[in-house]
This record gives C-alpha cells, structure tokens and sequence, in this order.
C-alpha cells in the first residue's frame, strides 16, 4: 500500500516537472517595440497600468486576446500590452552588431537622456561647415530650433488618446 | 617630430577618406583627400593617401556623436536648398505630433526625431541622420489626411532608422573609413569633413539613394504608421493621387522610383503586412488642423 502510494507519489512529481519542462519549453518571447509601454491590469486602455516597459525588453508572452497580449516581466510582473507594441524578433534599434560595436567602444548613441537633453543642433563641427559653406546663420538658427523643439511623450500619448488610435481605438 | 606625427594621422585620416571615396566610386572625395594630406604632408603624403586602400577594414563605424554631425550639416543644406522653413508654429506642431507619434514605435524609437515643414512648393520630403525631417508645403497641400501624413513620415523615419544615408557612405566597410576620417578631420581638417557632405549632398538631394532604399523606406514606412493605428492603404492612395497630379515623370520626381513601381511595391507590401489593413483616416482633425494655415 505504501509503495503503491509512493509510486504514485513519484509519477506525480515527474508529470509536474515534465509540464513544467513542456511549459518552458513552449513560453514565446515577444519584445517591446515602442519606446516604452504601459503594461496595464486588464486588455484596455483604460485598466490602471501595473509598470512600464521600455524598448527592446524581453517580455513572456502568456496569452493573446484579440488586440491585447498578456505577458509576464523578467522582474515577474504580468500584465496586458498592447499587441501593436511588441514584435516577436528582437529588435535592434537600427544598430548592426558592427555599429554596436563601435558604440560599445565610444559609448556615443543616444540616450534616452542624453538624447533630450543634447538641446543644441549644430555642433562645433556642423557649425565650422556652416561657416566654411555660407550656409546663412539663419538656417543655423532654425537647425538649433529644430533640435531644442521638445514635446513630452505624454502630449504624444494625449494626442494618440484623442484620435483614437491604436490601443484607444475601443 | 610632433609636425611628423601629424602629418602621418592626417595622411592615415585621408587614406581612410580615399577608401571609402574607391569603393563608393567618389572619385572627388579621393581628390579632397589627397588635397588634404598634399597641403600638410606634400606630394610624399598625397601618395600615401592614394595608396591606403587596406586602411578601412580594421577601422569602426559612425557613432551618434558623428551621426549629429552629420544630420545637422546635411539638414544644413536641405533648409538653403528648400527656403527654409514655413513658420507656423501650430502646424510645425501638428505635424511634430504626428511624427513624434509614429518615430516612438518606429524601428529606432530611442533617439529624437525633429520634424519642420520647408517653406516650398515642390512635392517632396527628406530625412538626415541623427532624426532630422523635412516635409515641403507642397506635399502637405496634397495630403487628405492624418494617415497619409504618418505614412510620409514614416517614409523618412525608415531613412533614419535604416541609416540609409549612412550606408551610403559605408557600403559594407567603407563605413569605418568615412567614420575615423570624419571624425579626425571634424576636428582637426574641417575641409576633409566638408568635401565629405557635399558628396553625401549630392546624393541625397540631387542624384537620390538607390530605387531599392526608397522602395524598402515605402515599405517600412506603412509598417510604422500601421503600428500607430493608422490605415496602412493611405500610401498607395496618395502615390496615385500623385500619379494622377504629376504622371511618372521621373525629372520632376528624380531622387525617387517613378510613382507606378512604388504603388506596384507599396501593394505588394500589404498584401505581407502583419497589421491589420484597416486603421483610422483622421481627415476631420487634418482637415481642422490644416484649415487657414497652408
């Protein structure tokens, strides 16, 4: 009798391990093709968010539900995404492994941070050219306007809100 | 010996210039080079430039510092070339919107994007590394709506994303010779640095990237907006109201494919598009947007 469960015991545990095995096995990655998204608590826009994603993370994709994924961090916090906002590849971010390599040397791609807060367009080279071409100084100001212009993500995400658009569109 | 060194980085630098200016067919941008290490390092140096074609393959490629440079130069040219811009700022606005909203879930969505509308009435549009985009008022007044204006914008967005012009300057390893060479002379020969732009000028607003780039940014474009929630069909209705209004010809459309082979590419990327094929139009808000101020 004591064997018997025992024996039952065993396969239970190994049938558990083997789902888990199966499980992990079959567990699609998906990845965040946007600058960052909302994951939030149910497939809408309107649900709370739980966190924010940034691009290129590496999320567990647990199920889909028309236009929505619901997905798990590495951090192991799940939460629903909007599908239009992930990609099944891992995305590079317009860098080859060769570019990343010469970035990894000169650590000079953009930031998030050093991206908006490098508020000047010309440079002292772009700056010397102008002067060496006779490029008027007032295309040099507009290049310096260009550059400073700032807009918030959240005036990017109100005006998506107000048209309706993607993960607003219901 | 300090004036020997230099002289000797300044010939590396130029040889790295005369590389890429072989293997990219400028011949002029090998005579920048040469001029530039004749000038410092005499007749001896020119040689050595004309001679350094195995300097690039160990060498490493554009950085965004370099990309910056090189974005506002060129963006430089297009504001002299086009009139500069159109100063309305509730447009410039509008159209920073939509394309800030369809560069945040392009490819790249991790630099800024800088968007200005071109005081000029020509139908046209371009895009300088390092984000910088420029839509004519001619092509705005032929738009109908938001979508087919985030499609535009894709367009350029994809240049910026597949570095396209930056691969212009690098086919395959010449990247690493243009990048060092660039980024000494910027510093230290400004006139290497020049010579470099006018090349890429030339290209980018004269000659026009490769029919292959064009078509693949039309393609990428679709995507990107597609992601937005935008109708991905509004690029193939625009290039035939296009068509219609202009006709293939490709002297007045002479940096792109003529309008018949992009709609024939454009529909065959549909037909592989993952996103839905329906979106949202946006005419009313364009409309509105636009009203008055065009």
């Amino acid at each position: 009798m004591k064997t018997g469960r025992r024996c039952m015991l065993s396969s239970l545990t190994w049938l558990v391990c083997l789902g888990l095995l199966v499980s992990v096995a079959y567990a699609e990655t998906v990845y965040v093709q946007a600058k960052s998204a909302q994951l939030r608590s149910g497939k809408t826009s309107l649900s709370p968010t739980t966190v924010t994603v940034q691009f290129g993370e590496a999320l567990e994709k647990l199920r889909q539900e028309e236009d929505w994924l619901e997905v798990r961090t590495s951090g192991g916090v799940t939460g629903w995404i909007f599908a239009n906002k992930t990609t099944t590849t891992k995305p590079s971010g317009g860098d080859s492994g060769l570019a990343k390599l010469g970035q990894s040397v000169r650590q000079s791609e953009a930031t998030p941070v050093t991206a908006s807060t490098g508020a000047r367009g010309l440079d002292k080279v772009s700056e010397e050219y102008a002067n060496r071409t006779g490029i008027p100084k007032q295309y040099q100001a507009t290049v310096d306007r260009m550059t400073a212009y700032r807009l918030a993500d959240q005036d990017v995400e109100a005006f998506l809100k107000e048209g309706r658009l993607g993960e607003y569109a219901k | 010996m300090p004036n020997k060194l230099a002289r000797s980085i300044v010939s590396l630098l130029a040889s790295g210039m005369v590389v890429a200016g072989v293997l990219t067919g400028c011949a002029e941008l090998q005579q920048v080079a040469e001029g530039v290490a004749r000038q410092t390092g005499g007749e001896q140096a020119a040689g050595l430039v004309r001679g350094g074609s195995s300097l690039a393959s160990g060498l490493l490629p554009i950085g965004f510092e370099e990309e910056q440079s090189i974005g506002a130069a060129l963006a430089l040219q297009v504001l002299a070339r086009y009139n500069g811009v159109y100063d309305q700022p509730e447009l410039t606005r509008y159209v920073n919107l939509v394309g800030r909203a369809v560069a945040l879930t392009s490819d790249r969505p991790n630099i800024e994007y800088h968007f200005a509308i071109l005081n000029h009435d020509s139908i046209n549009a371009f895009a300088t590394p390092a984000g910088y985009v420029f839509i004519t008022k001619g092509i705005l007044k032929q738009i109908h709506n938001e979508a087919e204006l985030a499609v535009v914008l894709g367009h350029e967005i994809s240049h910026i994303s597949e570095k396209h012009i930056l691969e212009v300057m690098q086919r395959s390893k010449q990247l690493a010779g243009i990048s060092e060479a660039g980024l000494a002379a910027t510093g230290q020969n400004p006139a290497v640095f020049k010579g470099l732009m006018d090349q890429v000028t030339k290209k980018l607003l004269d000659e026009g990237l490769d029919q292959n780039k064009e078509l693949d940014a039309d393609r990428i474009g679709v995507i990107f907006a597609a992601r937005v929630g935008y109708d991905p069909n509004a690029s193939v209705v625009l290039l035939q109201r296009l068509r219609t209004l202009k006709g293939d010809d490709q002297a007045f459309f002479k940096t792109h494919p003529n309008f018949s082979s992009r709609i024939e590419e454009a529909q065959k990327g549909l037909r592989t598009l993952k996103q839905p094929l329906t979106g949202a139009l946006l005419a009313g808000r364009f409309t509105q947007r636009l009203q008055g101020r065009l």
